[in-house]
């Protein structure tokens, strides 16, 4: 039983380090990026072959560094230029780049399932109850713990985090307020891809890497965040966590509908909270 | 015609001639001249590809055109009307021309209720909502072997004879062609009068600012459900279509791919009038053709152009020709 909670916990913990850069970009700029499970593979495929020189570790800095980099790019060549036109355009613009990002994939790595082994390190397991539970998984865990951590100290108690918090409220009041909002996106929007890069070198060891795992794990981390409000970083830790536990047990006990309970899940959130868990207005 | 918010978006002000309707006329009868005048069979069975894609492409069109949804799950409707009839077909006692009936109209009655959830969530989320339920139907017929034979699929369990036509009619690529061009014909032209209409003027008054219509004394709700449900119901029509075309159903006509290859042919035919989407389909299964033919990048292609189309011409293929159109009769544009 504890380790059905804690393979839950690995799985949410993947989904909020993707879906709170979700909920950053959305805060800032009031877009949902179609792209961010684009950034995930490709955070995953970036982290495997710089992994390929420099080892795990390395292809993690890697993949974090160059899915920032993309990221203040996606800002100044994607998102600025569009933001004041219909968000819908934006959202039609990310989907595109998916799609490219997915070729892009196809073409340098081919369309066959790639496994990445956990590091050497990390390989054993460990005694829980009287079960052996790999230690690579409780890692998954802590990376989770650790950046819900510092990234609500940095939303609560850093001048910029103040700004993140007040524009995902209101970014036209904030600005108002003297904030430069322009100079605060391009480093959140990079917080955002390398949060997407983060989870999918992590994930990577865990799931085999293949052009599509983009857009299934875009689909649940699209139901975290619309469960937990759009662009509530409170209420999407809270889905997070219990959607990978829904998961989990669905694909536990009820195989044949395990798809179906996240969906129900926030089908019964939006009927009783039609802004999502943690909104309180609209 | 009676909101003044409405007016503002969709007031025609090009004279008002024939001349556009003549033009209808001679596309509609083109299409339907085809078959017989030598054109090969591959092109015929493209042709006939495009019309059952250019069914829910329209579908996806008429919802962003009357509501401004943009839906990422269209396919759930086009492959679960398909599910339906295998299902039916092969559980069911009840005859292959009701079971073909009342596919679509299920599908009808099961939007309209969904709409009522997907209209708690506005804008964006109604998109990501959208995706996730259609991907979550994909996900159940895959894993549910039982009843739906995953990956495989099931094979459609028809009779020789369809109201009163026999079956290889729907399966012929020239006589299939001309079937599902004359629904395409008749949906497209019923969705134009549709607009005209004052329920037409009325739902694009709610797009534009559903707050100021409620306050004119509409009931905002229920028109956006109806359209929803519609579009819901001409997708399943398209379901209907592909389901006798192939006689075969896999869940990848439900999958997210689907749906969003739909959205793209219906943005990139442009979605302000009602034959842009169906325009869409025609100019996306021909390119896909010839770049299937010579490239292995089709996917990337798409989204390049996708990106530019939505960047450049917001309205579209079918949004540059109007305005070309009425730019060489010296009518100003709209």
């Amino acid at each position: 039983m504890i380790i059905q909670v804690l393979n839950g916990l690995v799985y949410g913990g993947m989904l909020y380090i993707l879906s709170v850069g979700l909920v950053l970009l959305f805060g800032l700029r009031r877009v949902v990026n179609f792209a961010h499970g684009g950034l995930f593979m490709l955070g995953a495929y970036a982290g495997y072959a710089a992994s390929m020189q420099f080892g795990f570790w390395g292809g993690v800095v890697f993949s974090v560094v160059a899915l920032a980099v993309l990221g203040a790019l996606l800002d100044r060549l994607v998102f600025r230029p569009l933001q004041n036109v219909d968000h819908m355009i934006t959202v039609l613009v990310t989907y595109g780049l998916l799609l490219v990002f997915e070729d892009f994939v196809h073409t340098v790595w081919g369309a066959d399932l790639i496994s990445v082994r956990v590091p050497a390190l990390l390989a054993g397991t460990i005694g829980i109850g009287d079960t052996q539970f790999p230690v690579y998984r409780l890692v998954v865990i802590a990376v989770a713990i650790a950046v819900a951590l510092g990234l609500s100290a940095w939303l609560h108690f850093s001048r910029a985090g103040l700004y993140v918090r007040a524009s995902s409220v209101d970014s036209l009041t904030t600005a108002m307020q003297g904030v430069d909002t322009e100079r605060l996106s391009i480093g959140v929007v990079a917080l955002g891809t390398a949060l997407a890069g983060l989870s999918g070198v992590v994930a990577a060891p865990l799931i085999a890497l293949s052009p599509s795992m983009g857009s299934s794990i875009l689909i649940e981390s699209f139901i975290v965040v619309v469960t937990g409000g759009l662009g509530s970083f409170v209420g999407a830790f809270i889905a997070a966590i219990v959607i990978g536990q829904v998961h989990n047990f669905g694909v536990v006990y009820l195989p044949n509908v395990s798809s179906m309970l996240p969906l129900l899940l926030m089908v019964g959130v939006l009927i009783w909270r039609p802004t999502g868990l943690a909104r309180t207005q609209s | 015609m009676s909101t003044p918010a409405a007016m503002a978006i969709s007031a025609p002000t090009q004279k008002k001639t024939a001349a556009p309707l003549i033009v209808a006329a001679v596309v509609a009868a083109i299409g339907f001249a085809l078959p017989s005048l030598g054109v090969p069979m591959t092109t015929l069975s493209l042709l006939a590809q495009a019309s059952i894609v250019g069914v829910l492409a329209t579908a996806v069109g008429f919802l962003v055109r009357q509501s401004g949804f943009v839906s990422f799950g269209h396919a759930a409707f086009y492959g679960g009307s398909a599910y339906l009839i295998a299902l039916l077909a092969a559980h069911s006692k009840l005859s292959a021309e009701i079971i073909l009936i009342a596919a679509p109209i299920i599908v009808l009655v099961a939007g309209f209720a969904l709409a009522f959830i997907m209209l708690r969530t506005s804008g964006v989320a109604y998109s990501m909502l959208s995706l996730a339920a259609a991907q979550a139907c994909f996900e159940l017929m895959m894993k549910w072997r039982s009843i739906a034979n995953g990956e495989d699929g099931l094979a459609i369990k028809l009779p020789r004879e369809v109201f009163g036509l026999p079956l290889s009619i729907f399966q012929r690529p020239d006589s299939m062609f001309m079937v599902s061009w004359a629904v395409l014909v008749v949906i497209v032209v019923c969705l134009w009068f549709l607009s005209r209409s004052h329920f037409g003027t009325l739902t694009l008054a709610i797009k534009n600012n559903e707050e100021r219509v409620r306050f004119l004394g509409y009931e905002t709700l229920l028109p956006r459900a109806i359209i929803i449900a519609l579009s819901a119901f001409i997708a399943a029509i398209g379901g209907v279509l592909f389901a006798l075309y192939n006689g075969f159903v896999t869940p990848m006509a439900l999958h997210w791919s689907l749906s969003g290859e739909a959205l793209v042919i219906a943005i990139i035919g442009g979605t302000r009038a009602a034959w842009g989407p169906a325009l869409g389909a025609f100019i996306f299964i021909f390119l896909r053709d010839i770049a299937g033919n010579n490239t292995t990048h089709w996917q990337g292609i798409v989204g390049i152009t996708l990106i530019v189309v939505t960047v450049l011409l917001p309205n579209g293929i079918s949004g540059a020709l109007v305005t070309l159109w009425n730019r060489a009769r010296g009518v100003s544009n709209v």
